[in-house]
């Protein structure tokens, strides 16, 4: 589904990834952790195609085709999602227009019509019940006024209504409370499937009690330096992030 | 040679009108000889040089015949109004649907200053102020003349569609609209051009509106060719009444916007609100007056304009709160993007406030596109056009929301879409 290989980016000259290398299949949930600064909300913005970004080296491949050639709408049309650390609020655009707008985009890509304005109306209610946002999007502009919770789960229904190949969650538990949490973590785990791949990035552990990875990765300076199954994630939760100090050779 | 005199030779050639009106253009031409020309060098031209109107001699605009079959006379699908037609300020009778109704009274203005309606041709007193007033009143036209009498709401509103066409015409309508007391109406104002019209279209419009009356006006400049446009609103209202306009310039080679609004009862309540989006090399200026007199009065401004381009953008946003005018409270806002390097606005709000217990806001604010809202509907799959097509909708839309006939809402909204490539 997507191959890292030896992925290096800076902004504005300063460089953040040193080499990085990922390989993700089909279906699989990996998680990504790693202190503050070590480049895993980089990684994020990265492949989503945030252009602030500068990839110097390196190379990623998505499903087949060169992901770093795309820009940020079409890396989403092919089935990139990204859930942003901070989602942003959009005064004067309205929720359900800018849903409409993305599904038709994709749609576009795929060669289809336009979607119904019926079919568009049932596909929000359900996925919107997901996350229990059911009937509290409409009339109410991209994010604004949203708690930080509210927020995060826009987020996720977005996911759902756009139904990606795969997702990329970016500290998408910072700012949650308990029952955020479980939550949003529902609504993942409810679009796990075989096609479809996950990129959770934390910091913490506790997102992982709730969406268990099939792999963790620990980043640190750029690079990944270890990796192994979800039982690290709880060594690191345990230890911290010091222990793993040399880039694994 | 002096300057005025020189820079009168532009309008040598168009003629005086004649008849009921004369005195009005004689007070017009003695104001032109008497008054400065603009320049740069005053403040209030600075941004908005009138040189190059100068430089073009203009030529008297004759009635046409009968309305252009290309243009429709009602330009907004949907929108049923009463309707005053003027092609280079002339009144078309044939394509007029006047207003036929008890306290009601609609007919073009020369008419109205013929059968005495008009006791003060020259109210406003914009060709005492301005050497751009004084043009006008030297050569002003016809327009539409509306009385609504005490106590009458107007059933539909009133359209006045005003089309310019062909080379270096003069267009000087003017229009008087009079609410009583208690009354209400409506009235569209929409400016058209033929493609290729060159020339000038110096427009007046004064209103009064009376004690608990309300007067709305959705204002809409759309015009085709390169026209020079100087318009001229001037209102007074009385106790517990409402003003309202929206002042829409969807497209313009060159466009002056004045409007003044003066408070003379307790409790008047005036929303003054527009948008701009010039693109190429189009300018846009709007020049408002809120003039505060008397106590408890509210006002409401907002203007938002976005530029693309080369274009050029003024906002001078004057607000007056007399030392009588206790108790006000005034909010502008003006906020603007530009859009490309190219592009420039000059935005300046004024407050002059002489009362000590009042409450005035004011914010202005010139930015580009919001880049992190922009990756993010990115980063959803819509594309970069779309993705500034919604991010404009959304920064108009409030603007467009406030007008008082959602068909002229919807109409300028699609010409927009068409002209900026948002559809």
């Amino acid at each position: 589904m997507l191959t890292i290989k030896n992925l290096h980016a800076q902004v504005e000259d300063t460089p953040i990834l040193n080499g990085l290398n990922l390989e993700i299949g089909p279906g699989e949930v990996h998680a990504i952790m790693g202190p503050n600064g070590s480049g895993k909300s980089t990684l994020a913005s990265v492949l989503a195609g945030r252009e602030d970004y500068e990839v110097t080296q390196g190379s990623v491949d998505f499903d087949g085709t060169d992901l770093l050639d795309m820009d940020a709408s079409e890396r989403a049309r092919d089935g990139l999602f990204l859930a942003f650390q901070y989602p942003v609020e959009i005064p004067g655009v309205s929720n359900l227009n800018f849903m409409k707008a993305a599904i038709n985009g994709k749609r576009e890509h795929q060669g289809l019509e336009p979607i119904s304005a019926k079919d568009f109306l049932a596909l929000v209610k359900e996925k919107s019940a997901l996350v229990e946002l059911a009937g509290r999007l409409r009339d109410r502009s991209v994010n604004e006024g949203f708690s930080g919770g509210e927020k995060k789960r826009n987020e996720i229904f977005q996911m759902a209504m756009l139904e990606p190949k795969l997702a990329i969650l970016d500290e998408t538990d910072s700012g949650l409370d308990i029952d955020a949490l479980r939550i949003v973590s529902q609504g993942v785990n409810a679009m796990r499937d075989a096609g479809r791949s996950f990129l959770v990035i934390t910091h913490y552990q506790r997102l992982l009690d709730h969406i268990v990875p099939d792999f963790v990765h620990v980043l640190s300076e750029g690079q990944i330096v270890k990796s192994g199954p979800k039982e690290l994630a709880l060594e690191l939760e345990e230890k911290g992030y010091d222990w793993i100090k040399e880039p694994a050779v | 040679m002096s300057q005025s005199s020189a820079a009168q030779d532009f309008v040598a050639n168009v003629q005086a009108p004649q008849g009921a009106v004369a005195s009005l253009a004689q007070e017009g031409q003695e104001g032109m000889g008497a008054l400065p020309v603009p320049t740069r060098k005053s403040e209030r031209w600075k941004y908005s040089p009138i040189t190059a109107m100068l430089a073009r001699p203009l030529r008297t605009a004759t009635a046409p015949e009968g309305w252009p079959g290309d243009v429709e006379p009602n330009p907004v699908p949907g929108l049923d109004a009463y309707r005053i037609v003027l092609v280079n300020g002339h009144v078309v009778p044939e394509a007029c649907d006047l207003p036929v109704a008890d306290g009601v009274v609609c007919m073009p203005w020369c008419q109205a200053v013929e059968e005495g309606h008009l006791a003060d041709l020259d109210w406003s007193g914009y060709h005492r102020r301005e050497w751009v007033g004084a043009v006008h009143a030297a050569h002003a036209q016809d327009g539409m003349f509306l009385h609504v009498a005490q106590g009458v709401t107007l059933d539909r509103p009133v359209l006045v569609h005003h089309h310019t066409t062909g080379d270096q015409v003069a267009a000087c309508p003017r229009h008087r609209i009079v609410v009583e007391d208690q009354a209400h109406a409506e009235v569209v104002l929409w400016h058209s051009a033929s493609n290729g019209a060159t020339g000038m279209v110096n427009g007046v419009l004064e209103a009064c509106v009376g004690a608990g009356a309300r007067l709305g006006l959705d204002k809409v400049q759309h015009e085709e060719g390169e026209v020079f446009h100087l318009a001229h609103e001037h209102v007074t209202q009385g106790k517990d009444s409402t003003f309202r306009i929206h002042s829409m310039t969807v497209k313009g080679h060159w466009v002056r916007n004045e409007l003044n609004a003066v408070q003379e009862g307790q409790g008047a309540h005036t929303i003054m609100h527009g948008a701009y989006l010039p693109k190429d090399r189009e300018h846009v200026d709007n020049h408002t007056t809120m003039d505060h007199t008397v106590p408890n009065c509210t006002s409401s401004e907002l203007y938002k304009g976005i530029l693309y381009d080369r274009s050029t953008g003024v906002f001078n946003g004057k607000v007056f709160v007399r030392q009588e005018a206790q108790l006000t409270n005034a909010y502008q806002q003006n906020a603007n993007i530009v859009a490309d390097a190219g592009a420039s606005i000059n935005a300046k709000p004024e407050l002059e406030i002489y009362a000590d217990d009042v409450k005035c806001s004011h914010g202005c604010t010139v930015g580009q596109f919001d880049e992190e809202a922009l990756f993010y509907l990115k980063s959803r799959g819509i594309g970069d056009k779309a993705a500034r097509a919604l991010m404009v909708q959304a920064f108009i839309g409030d603007v467009l929301e406030g007008m008082g006939q959602e068909e002229v809402a919807q109409e300028v909204e699609t010409l927009l879409a068409d002209r900026h490539g948002w559809s």
